[in-house]
């Protein structure tokens, strides 16, 4: 697991052992830790140890920071799929050709999700376009991950840079079918009752965060196209 | 200018254009402004004279709720029910700027019956000039 060039603080030396969730921590491997005297002061992480097993340390950033980091993380994602060269030629392989920039499809970060220790980050990736464009997308946003990793930690100033997994999301096209549905019943109902005052509110929720539909809830809906 | 003198002929030419429903309009450009707060979408013509927008704020969303995907497809809504009157048809997209608005305002727009052209990304690069603001420090 790289390291970011900040200078090595103690935690480094329990890198090997913490796995990539969390939880892994409690019944992770025993490490004697030689935590020095002084220990740090940083108001933002909180060690915690594992009793008596031997110092198993996790560090835990409060919710807050979790949540900001979130944040820059996807400006500076989006703002990497806008300017960085590599990573747009990954995503849609004609846009080194093309000099006006006309595209077949269009890639967006909808969401990001942090772990609790600032190590892991879920990308979730949407794709407007064809089956074939959204395929090469992610195939190529996937295969980038390393150099996004790095790109990354160049830019932000984090002491350990996260692994970085792109995950596709479709709840913004699943919101688009289920408003287009409910529009389409909105006609329905308005077409054979002529013109009454009675409208049908489009539900707002199903769409209020990109990344907040992780579950399928409309299952037994018909997808129309 | 103390007082408009009444010339006929400057007078018409100058009225025409600003009238609103003298235009019929079958091709036009859709701008989608996409920040990560906000997103404004504005109809123009082929040329550039802008025909009717539509943002996230004016469509009743306040605060953080404007740079929501749901907010952005919502004005795009806003924006189009104007011009779909005044017979647009095809339209071509130019799309500025990283956010959420510029996924969800494009379904939006081919959700609602306008063939889309071409679909172009307008974000402003520089060629390195102005220095860009400070780095945000988490």
């Amino acid at each position: 697991m790289s390291l970011s060039r900040s200078p090595t603080p103690p935690l480094t030396f329990s890198v090997p052992f913490r796995a990539t969730t969390a939880d892994a921590g409690a019944n992770g491997r025993r490490l004697l830790l030689h935590l020095p005297s002084w220990s740090w002061k940083s108001p933002n992480l909180t060690a915690v140890t594992g009793g008596g097993r031997g110092g198993t340390v996790r560090c835990m950033a409060n919710q807050r920071r979790v949540k900001m980091v979130a944040k820059q993380i996807q400006r500076e994602l989006s703002d990497m799929l806008l300017t960085d060269k590599v990573l747009q030629y990954a995503v849609l392989p004609e846009a080194s050709l093309g000099a006006d920039r006309y595209l077949s499809s269009l890639t967006t970060i909808s969401g990001v999700e942090v772990s609790g220790d600032l190590q892991v980050v879920k990308v979730y990736v949407s794709v407007f376009g064809d089956e074939r464009g959204r395929e090469v997308a992610i195939a190529g946003l996937k295969s980038k991950a390393k150099y996004v990793r790095s790109e990354l930690g160049r830019r932000m100033k984090l002491r350990l840079t996260p692994e970085i997994r792109f995950i596709e999301d479709e709840s913004l096209e699943r919101g688009s079918r289920v408003l287009a549905i409910l529009d389409r019943l909105k006609e329905e109902k308005n077409i054979p009752e002529g013109q009454d005052g009675e409208q049908l509110e489009p539900l707002n929720s199903p769409e209020e965060d990109g990344d907040g539909d992780r579950d399928d809830q409309d299952e037994g809906i018909i997808y129309i196209k | 200018m103390t007082k408009a003198m009444p010339r006929i002929g400057s007078r018409r030419s100058g009225r025409i254009g600003s009238r609103k429903n003298g235009r019929r309009i079958p091709k036009g450009i859709i701008h989608v402004q996409a920040s990560f707060n906000n997103t404004i979408i504005t109809i123009t013509d082929v040329r550039g004279r802008v025909v009717s927008w539509a943002s996230a704020g004016t469509s009743g969303f306040k605060g953080t709720r404007r740079g929501t995907p749901y907010a952005a497809q919502a004005a795009a809504i806003k924006a189009i029910r104007t011009v779909v009157d005044q017979g647009m048809q095809r339209a071509e997209v130019m799309i500025k700027g990283p956010g959420l608005g510029r996924d969800a305002a494009l379904r939006a727009i081919r959700r609602s019956g306008i063939l889309l052209s071409f679909v172009r990304d307008v974000t402003p690069m520089p060629h390195n000039g102005c220095r860009p603001p400070k780095k945000r420090r988490v």
